[in-house]
């Protein structure tokens, strides 16, 4: 996809998170708005990183790396941008998130059916399975490390 | 602008969004722990409602085009949760140790608990696929270079996938609500836990694990965007040289143990033919 096309269907996804965010989670609108343009530059700019770089990593690795500097405390911008993304709720970005995988939930549908009930214990099992290791796993180590 | 002209998808996504932030979270006592119903819910159930096929209301092209915007909308909570743990990467660092070895949970955890129950349900070698894994696009494309996608060990891994697709989220937001209300866990390493290298699958849960736990928010939403990370950047060169061998391996080790209809196990499979 190009990026202009990109940048629109973030802008339309903006108009969803800022309108969510404000009946959902009560933020002042004009603070979320400027948050959202910036996580939304932030992602811009990972992406076109990622196609620039003559090292092939995944486009999620340089998102995370700009998005990183850009309010840790070297950044000396880190202040100002911490305190307009703050505005614009996690959860806010979900509802929207999980929408469109609602919508797109009818083309799977077809071969859903033709699979049997045992391939779906296995799959909740293996999500559950990830989930629950790990966290207990980080639960040893934070209690080892004596972090909790 | 191909996208953007599947417009009746947008508007619905839109109102579902209203509707859904309007309900709110709603919480429901099971046993000692807690059901967590977050708006996020609600848009999944909604949208696969409005996605039926049966009540046509959008189409296949349309689903495509939401399928499409999914992908892309990941990458802004990808920034989001960077932008959270940039201020605290000194504290994620000290953690480094935690973080790391808990990654370990994430990649075996599925062989762990998933092969043993779906070669004892009867599966065939569509157990590998299906567990070694938690089977996002990453590790469909290892299984296909080395299967073929219509193999076997190809159709566990489909199978899986859409399932993760359909109920993953919800599965793992009502999850991890019900663990955290339990009380067992520290929130910090649910919030590790919830790290599944699945975007849409971490935000549910990690949203649930704030819910239960809302003075956390900030550490929680940074061990799990750490968490996530570390997954998702690991996790390909992880499953491929150390997950997938050692499915194999425990596959030819417990299928004459707790296997059944071992002669007919390529009809046993997940998805009937």
């Amino acid at each position: 996809m190009r990026m202009g096309e990109t940048a629109l269907v973030l802008l339309l996804m903006g108009v969803m998170i800022v309108v969510g965010n404000t009946i959902g989670y009560h933020y002042p609108i004009t603070d979320a708005i400027i948050g959202y343009l910036i996580i939304m530059a932030v992602t811009l700019l990972g992406m076109g990183l990622a196609k620039i770089m003559p090292i092939k990593l995944p486009m999620v690795f340089w998102i995370s790396l700009i998005a990183l500097l850009a309010t840790s405390p070297i950044s000396p911008y880190s202040g100002v941008i911490t305190a307009y993304t703050s505005k614009v709720d996690f959860l806010a970005l979900i509802t929207p998130i999980l929408a469109y995988a609602g919508l797109s939930v009818g083309k799977d549908l077809a071969m859903f059916k033709k699979m049997s009930w045992r391939i779906v214990v296995v799959a909740l099992t293996v999500y559950t399975g990830t989930f629950i290791c790990a966290t207990a796993i980080a639960q040893i180590m934070l209690r080892l490390e004596g972090i909790i | 602008m191909s996208i953007l002209k599947d417009w009746k998808i947008h508007i619905a996504a839109f109102i579902i969004v209203v509707i859904c932030e309007l309900i709110g979270a709603r919480k429901v006592q099971v046993g000692s722990g807690v059901l967590l119903f977050l708006p996020m819910l609600y848009a999944m159930v909604l949208g696969g409602i409005v996605s039926w096929p049966r009540l046509k209301l959008i189409n296949v092209q349309q689903m495509n085009a939401a399928s499409t915007i999914l992908s892309l909308t990941t990458f802004i909570l990808v920034a989001k949760l960077g932008l959270i743990i940039g201020p605290s990467l000194v504290k994620v660092v000290q953690s480094g140790l935690a973080l790391s070895v808990q990654e370990l949970g994430h990649f075996l955890g599925t062989v762990i608990l998933g092969l043993p129950l779906a070669i004892f349900l009867g599966l065939g070698r569509e157990a590998i696929g299906a567990t070694f894994s938690i089977d996002r696009e990453p590790n469909i494309a290892i299984i296909a270079e080395k299967y073929g996608i219509d193999s076997s060990e190809g159709r566990g891994v489909m199978s899986v996938y859409i399932c993760g697709t359909l109920f993953g989220a919800v599965w793992l937001g009502l999850l991890a609500g019900y663990l955290s209300a339990l009380n067992i866990f520290h929130p910090y390493a649910l919030a590790m836990g919830a790290g599944v290298g699945s975007g849409s699958m971490m935000a549910a849960a990690s949203g649930a694990i704030i819910a239960v736990f809302p003075e956390q928010k900030n550490e929680i939403l940074m061990y799990a965007g750490a968490s996530n990370l570390l997954t998702t950047i690991i996790g390909i060169y992880f499953c491929l040289f150390v997950s997938l061998p050692i499915t194999e391996y425990l596959y030819k080790i417990l299928t004459p143990i707790i296997g059944k209809n071992k002669a007919n196990e390529q009809a046993n499979g997940g998805v009937t033919k």
